[in-house]
């Protein structure tokens, strides 16, 4: 079902920018990057939701004792995540040496367990711990 | 040189953290060095007392608190080197009052505590560009020595031959440092000198790390002059021609290839 989505929506895009190949691969690479993070989003909901209603408010703490409770493959995202303060699924790929793709899965899960925040700017999620406030207690 | 950070730690207390971790950062400086150790055992200071220090009016559980930088907690003790490196350190409030307060701390704070002890790497040893930062922690599962934990590179766990000792530091080398992924290093303390002489001691590193299965950086005997000096006496500093202040140089050495 998804593939008939995205064979059209290559068609519409081919058409639409007159035959240039490569900026409709990138076009297309876009596309699916975008595409894989809502997916994960989804499975994630999915996952979590009890017949179907979502908890959007939810939040809890990353401390030191949550971290140690994690299973391992989300400590380690969890804990670079930590390390740079505020980071894109790229940046932390980077540091595990695990693909983005998986990285983008994890971030997205430790923020529907609701320890991280994302925010998206532009084309570009953006996942944090906490907006560091002057001088709180 | 890119910088380090090492946090002293321990299952029990009185394995001699406090007195390592002086003394390896008195070791760096006197190498010329730049090295700033913080006291992070916020129950039971004691950096204060040991360099005679009223500080600078900031404690390091003001930065913990949001509500200084780092820079306003750190006392120059360089003059107390012989070294050209800069020795700084930083206090824990010792005040009984201070004490109840950190000890009533919550989630939420530990977590920006953490924030704030990881963003020491940046402030510290990429902005000021100090090699070591040296962190002396509180015993056990505490908040602060985890978070210390998870802020280090490296973590040297002292314990003595006392058989919990030994149960406990191996429960926390499978379930924390292996669990951060931390390069760990075990210091076996105040080992008397006939189980050193003994025929299992002659290579008692081996033999500990065999009966044990723990990383075995070091195995320091049990020091009589050490013991007699009471924590007044920097052996680093002030007697480096001592066997400890020897032992605690060979310490450095492995640290540098863990």
């Amino acid at each position: 079902m998804r593939q008939t989505h995205s064979e059209i929506a290559t068609v519409t895009l081919y058409k639409s920018l007159q035959g240039k190949p490569i900026r409709v691969l990138e076009k297309i690479a876009d596309s699916l990057n975008q595409l894989n993070e809502k997916v994960d989003v989804l499975i994630e909901l999915q996952k979590h939701s009890r017949g179907g209603i979502v908890n959007e408010s939810l939040t809890d703490v990353l401390d030191v004792m949550t971290l140690l409770s994690l299973p391992d493959h989300l400590r380690k995202t969890a804990v670079t995540l930590c390390n740079l303060g505020q980071a894109t699924a790229e940046e932390i790929a980077e540091q595990t040496r695990r693909a983005r793709a998986v990285e983008s899965g994890y971030l997205n899960q430790l923020v529907l367990m609701g320890y991280l925040k994302k925010e998206r700017k532009g084309r570009k999620a953006y996942f944090y711990v906490e907006k560091e406030g002057p001088g709180e207690k | 040189m890119i910088g380090k950070i090492i946090a002293f730690h321990s299952y029990k207390g009185g394995t001699g953290k406090t007195l390592l971790s002086i003394n390896l950062a008195a070791t760096y400086a006197r190498k010329g060095k730049n090295v700033c150790l913080l006291d992070l055992d916020f129950r039971a200071p004691s950096l204060q007392a040991r360099f005679k220090t009223e500080g600078n009016g900031y404690w390091l559980n003001d930065y913990l608190n949001g509500v200084c930088e780092i820079q306003k907690v750190l006392t120059d003790l360089s003059h107390l080197s012989s070294g050209k490196g800069k020795f700084l350190v930083g206090l824990a409030n010792p005040s009984t009052e201070a004490i109840r307060e950190m000890s009533a701390k919550d989630r939420k704070w530990e977590m920006r505590a953490l924030g704030r002890l990881l963003s020491l790497r940046n402030s510290l040893l990429n902005d000021m560009h100090l090699d070591y930062l040296i962190l002396d922690t509180s015993p056990g599962l505490q908040y602060s020595s985890i978070n210390a934990i998870v802020a280090a590179d490296v973590a040297l766990v002292v314990t003595s031959l006392d058989a919990s000792d030994i149960k406990g530091t191996q429960r926390m080398t499978s379930e924390l440092y292996d669990l951060f992924e931390k390069k760990t290093g075990i210091v076996v303390n105040k080992v008397l000198p006939d189980i050193l002489s003994s025929t299992a001691g002659k290579n008692f590193s081996e033999h500990f790390h065999n009966t044990h299965n723990l990383p075995v950086l070091y195995t320091i005997p049990c020091f009589c002059d050490v013991l007699r000096a009471g924590g007044t006496c920097i052996f680093a500093e002030e007697k480096p021609e001592h066997a400890f202040a020897k032992t605690v140089e060979q310490i450095a050495r492995k640290i540098e290839k863990l």
